[in-house]
């Protein structure tokens, strides 16, 4: 008989219905804003709440659900929400702006550092 | 020959500029906390970093000085600053040369304790037959001395390892005749509840340079509630334990650690006089590990991580104090931290490092002779979960261990290098994988970190550690000594 392993209580993947429920839309234009930066801010946002991106006609529409009160007890209401996503995208936004500008010297720097350090296994330790 | 270049080399003009790597978290409306590379820190303003990013930056404007200094900005065609880069970057990962330098030998699963948040499923102690036997203690070293590492570390465990000392004591000596057969450096740890201590155990440990560490949870009430024996008397005997051990070995031979419970949170001036008491020098502030009879007994559930922030911050705080007020005494995890955040010294620390510790920082051998990649592997075993089981003696050697295809697996997908948010997260050069616990806890190696307590407590403690960096100097001279200890 396979044993179940005991689940753990994890905070928040919004599937509890039990509390009073936010839902929140943000839209924004496709032509303009990164799906990826979209995605990684729903990923950052998993704690507080879920969020299902649509794809409209020339817009990205982002519906954010959140119970009322977090697992901690704390209120939190839609507005709140709206502005916790909006500056998540945004600096994901600024995340793709840096990465884009540096990853090849990344890539150089990390080359430089573990190609020494490949080299040197054959050094005695 | 090389020559130091003039200063006028160093004031490239921006559109000579080229940006270099970093991660920010947003800490206010329009705060930043930024990190380079190699994890340096700095704050700048919502108009700093946007100036940065597009390069808008002029010698004498303080926010090029700034970027400069911190490696977030080189000359387009300068070399140095991406060198120094990855010099440091190389000089913080030097721990993968030394592979696999801790062994922990699971001597017996016998205990006369009965902790309700122990890791182990404990057997009683007359059922000799969880004791490890001399020929899977004999294939195990020879599997410990393949390893890598130039010195390696054999740490006992059990259940309560002196039940079956006379093991011990054959071990510790065929460590040494391989250690002088083969040249690798090699050292020992007793992790026990020194209830069984004696006269006998004391002298091999001194003749052996062996050292101990045990379990001390706080003043007597909390530490017999939290961990109950036949007597109800495990803090006599932990204190007693730890006092004779001291004066026969030498103050800095024997450690002690705690483990916060549901009772500790409320108590952690307690605690740390406790340890002050028996004049030890340290303590380690450590939270409640997902495994074994902690959750058996429910113990992991009964408080998060912000329950165990607050505690932590109050017993930092109070450790500080003491210092402040002359006595020499730190707190271990912080002090691990900071040298990682303030300095470039390789720390191999199995719990926080990425690559993960897994099998390439440490190998279990358990009593009967299965292998697990961590002490936590072991620990979900007993749950039911084999998930960190790497093989046997019997049947595998060192490389079949490490290079096996449930490890490599484990470790690649749990890197934080890659990890979404990880990756870009601020404190991404200080923190580390722990796929044991995300596995535990969520089913994934990996782990939605979202989600993670392991990451909101990291996070929360380098966010106090910085904070206090920059607001108290006398604390953040005591924080620098424990980093430059």
């Amino acid at each position: 008989m396979r044993l179940t392993l005991p689940m753990l209580r994890m905070h928040q993947a919004v599937t509890d219905q039990r509390g009073a429920l936010i839902e929140v839309t943000v839209d924004f234009d496709s032509s303009i804003q990164s799906l990826n930066a979209l995605e990684a801010a729903a990923y950052r946002i998993i704690g507080i709440a879920t969020c299902e991106i649509e794809k409209g006609v020339d817009r990205f529409i982002c519906h954010l659900t959140a119970r009322k009160t977090s697992s901690r007890g704390e209120p939190l209401d839609a507005d709140a929400l709206k502005v916790k996503f909006l500056y998540l995208v945004t600096d994901e936004n600024l995340r793709l702006r840096i990465a884009d500008k540096t990853e090849g010297v990344r890539n150089v720097i990390l080359a430089l550092a573990f190609g020494s350090l490949a080299a040197s296994q054959k050094d005695p330790p | 020959m090389a020559r130091f270049q003039g200063a006028d080399a160093f004031g490239a003009p921006s559109d000579e500029l080229s940006l270099l790597p970093f991660n920010f978290e947003r800490t206010g409306t329009e705060q930043f906390l930024v990190s380079n590379m190699v994890g340096d820190f700095l704050r700048l303003t919502e108009d700093e970093i946007d100036r940065l990013i597009d390069l808008r930056l002029n010698p004498g404007d303080g926010l090029y000085e700034k970027a400069y200094a911190s490696h977030l900005i080189t000359g387009r065609n300068q070399m140095a600053q991406r060198q120094v880069l990855a010099m440091r970057l190389r000089s913080r990962m030097s721990f993968l040369r030394q592979v696999t330098p801790l062994h922990i030998f699971v001597v017996t699963l016998r205990c006369e304790h009965s902790c309700p948040y122990c890791q182990v499923s404990r057997q009683s102690t007359d059922r000799s037959r969880f004791d490890m036997s001399e020929q899977i203690a004999e294939r195990a070293l020879n599997i410990a001395f393949d390893s890598q590492a130039a010195r390696i570390k054999i740490e006992f465990q059990g259940g309560e390892p002196l039940l079956n000392f006379e093991l011990i004591k054959t071990i510790v000596s065929a460590a040494k005749l391989k250690s002088g057969a083969t040249g690798k450096a090699v050292d020992f740890v007793i992790a026990s509840n020194l209830a069984l201590l004696d006269d006998t155990v004391l002298a091999f440990c001194k003749s052996h340079g062996v050292l101990l560490s045990t379990s001390l949870d706080g003043p007597a009430d909390l530490h017999n509630k939290n961990r109950p024996r036949p007597g109800n008397n495990s803090h006599e005997l932990a204190v007693s334990g730890i006092r004779r051990a001291k004066e026969a070995l030498g103050p800095d031979r024997v450690g002690a650690l705690m483990t916060t419970t549901e009772a500790s949170l409320d108590r952690v001036d307690e605690i740390i006089d406790e340890y002050l008491r028996l004049g030890l020098d340290g303590i380690f502030l450590r939270p409640l590990s997902p495994f074994g009879f902690a959750i058996k007994t429910k113990q992991f559930q009964r408080y998060d991580a912000q329950n165990w922030l607050a505690f932590y911050e109050r017993g930092l705080r109070r450790v500080l104090e003491i210092n402040r007020q002359g006595t020499p005494f730190r707190e271990f995890y912080a002090a691990l931290i900071l040298t990682r955040m303030l300095t470039d010294k390789p720390i191999g620390y199995v719990d926080l490092r990425s690559p993960a510790g897994v099998g390439i920082g440490a190998l279990v051998y358990n009593y009967d002779g299965s292998v697990f990649a961590s002490d936590e592997g072991r620990m979900l075993a007993e749950m039911g979960d084999n998930a960190f089981r790497l093989g046997h003696v019997n049947d595998n050697d060192y490389r079949s261990l490490v290079l096996s295809d449930r490890l490599i697996d484990s470790i690649s997908n749990s890197l934080t290098q890659c990890a979404p948010e990880c990756s870009t997260c601020v404190f991404e050069s200080h923190c580390g994988a722990d796929p044991v616990y995300h596995h535990a806890t969520q089913g994934d190696d990996l782990g939605i970190k979202p989600l993670s307590e392991f990451c909101a407590r990291q996070k929360g403690i380098m966010h106090l550690l910085l904070d206090i960096l920059a607001k108290s100097p006398d604390d953040a001279a005591i924080l620098r000594r424990w980093a430059a200890a």
